[in-house]
């Protein structure tokens, strides 16, 4: 039995129609020591089997660390969307309940190498002249945050210094302690910028452009 | 949603506009009980998922942007949008709900995200075998106090007056549960810690004395305020910011209806939301068919 009900596969395979460009979904999991990584491995080889452009790469996070330097992986289960090249977007434990739908949108921008912003967000873009990573702290059971996530994987998308990572937060609870994670959605820019909320498109590019100033 | 399907099913062209989350606030809503249909109660989001889908069967197009401000030229209504667009169209139906009210006291902005929350569905976890407090006590408040102690080892209850507003099987289940005590007649005056919440000043209204009290976390439910500030030139609100309809949700400009909670009325739950939104998709329909007619 799949954890994807009859009716959504059809909808996704409807969707997934529209693809553009192939998407690799790649995945690292731990046989021990991982509460969700069957789950998600499950979810994911459900997904490329829902499509000929989705491949699905999987690898073990304890051996293969030729992989793991690749795509600088800190944490499992951590699952990267990739396009034609990869954007920075990263998943850091389940993307289960409301964080299921970001994975199909991230799906489908990556597919068409779009990130979808307005104009104005990517001219402001244009100024990140160093690696940035933005870190959005999540529980699958808040509605509100895909909006965080997604603004954030769709900078990734537009700008290849930025990095970003979804953190299902009460997976890795010594990380989301060591930045104060108690609401969701929460931001983090480079350990120096911190915003709690889904913020508007202007003011979370914002929040990322202030992460550059020299004394952050 | 539901003004969508009424005009969705009379083969309107219907664009909604979702800012935050679709399915509005009953979204995070643990269990929803007293809407007709589901004896068992269904929770929110499984509730607004059905409801998208059923709209989204009927044609509506859901596009997750906000509005900034409504333009009216001639008969048309334009529609300024967060991604700086500007949609033409006849009619617009305002369902922009509400938001929660701030307690607005000292630590409660600087303790956003660091214990002090909105959404308990959201942040409840974090608050596992920890002390919390709910403010308020209506149906929201009390809802989410009783599922909060899925997580909090104790939850109070901190309410300004000795009695709740909450529906009364609600209050009746939060009274049998142990790990909840209530607050009476108390509000918060402060909000300390340092780099999380650590403690509240809670004042009590009926002998003026105040208490510093040890605590993990604060949920605040103490209400909500319009989301009118966007329409506020284009329509008549009442003194709360409500926004006036007559008794067939149309406002006092042609072509502009409101539904749901954003209305001036008594009572704000899903069934007269639903209710609303049914009715001002059949007073959309009407409207356009009597624009039709006059061009003809």
């Amino acid at each position: 039995m799949g954890l994807l009900q009859e009716k959504d596969k059809e909808y996704l395979k409807n969707e997934f129609s529209k693809l553009k460009n192939d998407v690799k979904l790649v995945l690292f999991t731990q046989e021990e020591d991982c509460t969700y990584c069957n789950d998600e491995k499950m979810l994911i080889d459900e997904l490329g089997s829902l499509s000929d452009k989705i491949k699905v790469e999987h690898y073990d996070y304890a051996t293969q660390n030729d992989k793991k330097e690749q795509y600088k992986i800190d944490k499992y289960p951590a699952l990267i969307i990739e396009g034609v090249r990869d954007y920075g977007i990263r998943y850091y434990g389940i993307p289960a309940g409301y964080e299921f739908a970001s994975v199909i949108e991230d799906i489908m921008d990556v597919s068409e190498g779009s990130s979808h912003l307005t104009e104005e967000s990517k001219k402001k873009l244009q100024a990140i002249n160093k690696p940035i990573r933005i870190q959005v702290f999540v529980t699958p059971s808040c509605p509100y945050c895909p909006k965080a996530v997604r603004t954030a994987h769709k900078i990734a998308i537009e700008n290849d210094f930025v990095t970003a990572d979804m953190v299902e937060a009460t997976e890795f609870p010594e990380v989301s302690n060591k930045y104060g994670v108690q609401s969701v959605p929460k931001t983090v820019i480079n350990d120096g910028v911190e915003f709690v909320g889904a913020l508007p498109e202007d003011q979370f590019i914002d929040g990322v452009i202030s992460a550059l100033e020299p004394n952050r | 949603m539901t003004a969508g399907i009424y005009t969705g099913r009379a083969k309107l062209k219907t664009l909604l506009l979702e800012e935050k989350a679709i399915g509005g606030e009953i979204v995070v809503a643990d269990i929803v009980e007293n809407y007709p249909g589901f004896p068992k109660g269904i929770s929110g989001s499984d509730l607004t998922s059905a409801i998208e889908e059923q709209a989204r069967s009927f044609g509506v197009e859901i596009c997750e942007i906000g509005a900034t401000r409504i333009e009216l030229n001639g008969e048309n209504r334009i529609v300024h949008t967060t991604d700086d667009r500007m949609i033409t169209t006849k009619t617009i139906i305002i369902a922009a709900g509400t938001q929660n009210i701030k307690l607005n006291v000292p630590g409660e902005k600087l303790f956003t995200g660091r214990g002090v929350s909105y959404c308990a569905q959201c942040d409840g976890a974090f608050f596992k075998d920890k002390e919390i407090i709910v403010v308020g006590g209506g149906d929201t408040a009390i809802g989410d106090a009783i599922f909060l102690t899925r997580f909090a080892r104790k939850v109070s209850v901190v309410h300004r007056r000795d009695k709740l507003r909450a529906e009364k099987i609600l209050q009746e289940r939060a009274f049998s549960i142990p790990s909840i005590e209530f607050i009476w007649d108390s509000v918060i005056t402060g909000i300390e810690g340092k780099k999380t919440v650590e403690a509240v000043s809670l004042k009590n209204l009926k002998t003026d004395t105040v208490v510093t009290k040890r605590i993990d976390g604060v949920f605040i439910f103490i209400g909500n305020n319009p989301n009118t500030g966007f329409v506020k030139d284009i329509v008549t609100l009442d003194e709360s910011g409500y926004i006036i309809t007559d008794e067939n949700m149309g406002t006092n400009q042609p072509g502009i209806f409101a539904a749901g909670d954003i209305r001036s009325k008594m009572v704000r739950q899903v069934a007269t939301a639903v209710g609303d939104g049914a009715m001002a998709g059949s007073s959309v329909q009407r409207y356009i068919e009597k624009l039709e007619t006059v061009k003809k």
